[in-house]
């Protein structure tokens, strides 16, 4: 039983990145219905800018917040340039740019730092928790507590300021936010800094637990997608949920069931993302779109 | 064109892409009054107030007050306040009625006026304060369309569009609807141009009226002349003479 539990706070603490990422990725999707397929490689650069100030010798706090404030420059800078032109072409276009988005900044990265791995800094203490027969490492209490916080400032944002009520009022009908005199595409734009922000925190956290290349959020944007569908692609708080299922799911099937093991569970999120899809398409916490007329 | 002129709209033209929906509009809506815009379907009357609030390409010249308002985008247009209810009402579905309201005052500074405004809105739609904590989405029609005004008027607009405000509702409504706006017009000295297939109704509450025809104004004068106008009374009122 111990046993069992352990594995459930393994779980928890990858499904805390994989939310994260996934969280991301419905921030962009809420509010410009674009599918990010570039989510992943904009928080891998990300990290590298932390990475480049920590070997610069900067404390890794302070590389911390100063990369969250360049990728939310970023996110938006993104926004304007490449997002912008395309904004309301045929959904294909859209997802093309984020194709490209995605090898050109990987491209980038390889360029800038090479594709030799790099040793990134782990933030939280080595030691761990031990109650029960149960460890509890610190590093994943610190990726839970890491995750908890920026998930609660989404919240507060969204729910207590007028900048989040304008934020959804865009993502609900963005005709009827501009009568209203809401500037609907800087509001945009910060949606994408916001999301850049987001997904920095994710590459920050996974860093350390890999190891930093160009390629390394290809297998996390798999299971954030995996989350977000799960969690439904129009609701933050079941990218969230969804994010910690598939941590925990992907952690039991590797640790149970014999033939998936450590090779095959990347395949446990893509069983998920067809399940969903046939059964649920909406997702969890997701609305079908129906409404009253 | 008399000195009080509060909007003018001078040899307006606007469409979507290839079609051209206006050709030319002329006219001109006082201070204070309520004007509304008569017409068949299709004759440009929901593109007349998209072309007003900068929701369409527009040729010509919209001056408010004025203020050159022509091809301003609508967020600029609602910052000089313009609040516009368009068809569909533009509600905020997911988001609750209290939140619906407080978007129609995005732009305006001042939060004691703000909720003071709430309390107004309130006094002339009670029905939203029993539901400010829904969503819009579950509201009934009557209901969403007394929310859309709440919500412009949350703006203190000094012109109101409102584009087709009895569209989808029992006669009982719509005709509260009217009597409403017409009781803010006297209170506030808003200026209203209302956009009516109903054309009774909206003559009840009007000063003045234009009537559209393929996108031209064939037709102006007081709410009594048109009222009275054979042809006008024929074509869209029922009448039989």
């Amino acid at each position: 039983m111990a046993g069992f539990l352990q594995q459930i706070i393994e779980g928890l603490g990858a499904g805390a990145i994989y939310a994260s990422l996934a969280l991301a990725l419905v921030l962009i999707y809420q509010f410009t219905g674009i599918v990010n397929f570039a989510q992943g490689e904009m928080a891998m650069f990300s990290t590298y800018i932390a990475w480049q100030f920590v070997a610069g010798g900067m404390p890794f706090w302070l590389a911390l917040v100063l990369t969250l404030a360049v990728s939310f420059a970023g996110g938006m800078l993104i926004e304007r340039v490449l997002i912008r032109p395309v904004e309301g072409a045929h959904e294909l276009t859209v997802v093309i740019v984020s194709v490209g988005l995605f090898i050109f900044v990987n491209a980038a990265a390889g360029w800038i730092w090479t594709f030799l791995i790099k040793d990134f800094p782990n933030p939280f203490p080595g030691g761990a928790i031990e109650a029960g027969g149960l460890t509890v490492g610190f590093s994943t209490l610190g990726i839970l507590a890491v995750v908890g916080v920026v998930m609660g400032l989404l919240y507060l944002l969204f729910q207590h300021t007028k900048i989040g009520l304008g934020m959804r009022a865009v993502a609900t009908n963005p005709e009827s936010a501009r009568l209203v005199g809401i500037r609907v595409g800087w509001t945009l734009a910060l949606g994408w800094g916001l999301a850049a922000t987001v997904g920095a925190v994710s590459g920050i956290l996974v860093a350390p637990l890999l190891f930093l290349e160009p390629n390394m959020m290809g297998g996390v944007l798999i299971y954030a997608f995996a989350a977000a569908t799960l969690g439904g692609f129009d609701s933050p708080a079941g990218a969230v949920a969804g994010g910690l299922i598939v941590g925990v799911a992907e952690t039991l099937a590797g640790a149970y069931v014999g033939f998936i093991g450590s090779d095959l569970k990347i395949g446990v999120p893509l069983v998920i993302i067809l399940g969903v899809l046939l059964v649920r398409p909406q997702g969890l916490f997701g609305r079908a779109a129906v409404e009253r007329v | 064109m008399t000195a009080d002129d509060f909007l003018t709209v001078t040899d307006l033209h606007a469409g979507y892409g290839e079609a051209r929906v206006l050709h030319g509009v002329n006219l001109s809506v006082g201070r204070g009054e309520i004007c509304a815009i008569l017409g068949p379907n299709g004759a440009g009357k929901t593109t007349l107030l998209r072309a007003l609030s900068g929701m369409v390409r527009v040729r010509g010249a919209v001056r408010l007050d004025g203020a050159d308002l022509t091809r301003r985008p609508p967020d600029a247009v609602a910052r000089r306040g313009v609040a516009h209810v368009p068809e569909g009402r533009g509600t905020f579905m997911p988001l609750t009625v209290e939140e619906n309201l407080r978007l129609g005052a995005f732009v305006r500074r001042g939060r004691g006026e703000v909720e003071a405004d709430l309390e107004r809105i309130y006094g002339y739609f009670p029905v939203l304060r029993e539901r400010l904590r829904q969503p819009a989405g579950s509201l009934s029609g009557g209901e969403q369309q007394m929310l859309a005004i709440g919500r412009a008027l949350m703006l203190r607009p000094r012109l109101l569009l409102l584009d087709e405000p009895s569209l989808g509702l029992a006669p009982m409504v719509t005709r509260e609807l009217f009597r409403i706006v017409q009781t803010i017009n006297e209170q506030e000295r808003t200026t209203v141009v209302v956009v009516e297939q109903n054309a009774h109704l909206a003559l009840d509450v009007a000063g003045r009226a234009h009537v559209l025809e393929t996108g031209r104004i064939v037709l102006s004068g007081s709410a009594e002349q048109i009222r009275a106008d054979e042809q006008v009374a024929q074509s869209y009122l029922g009448y039989r003479v």
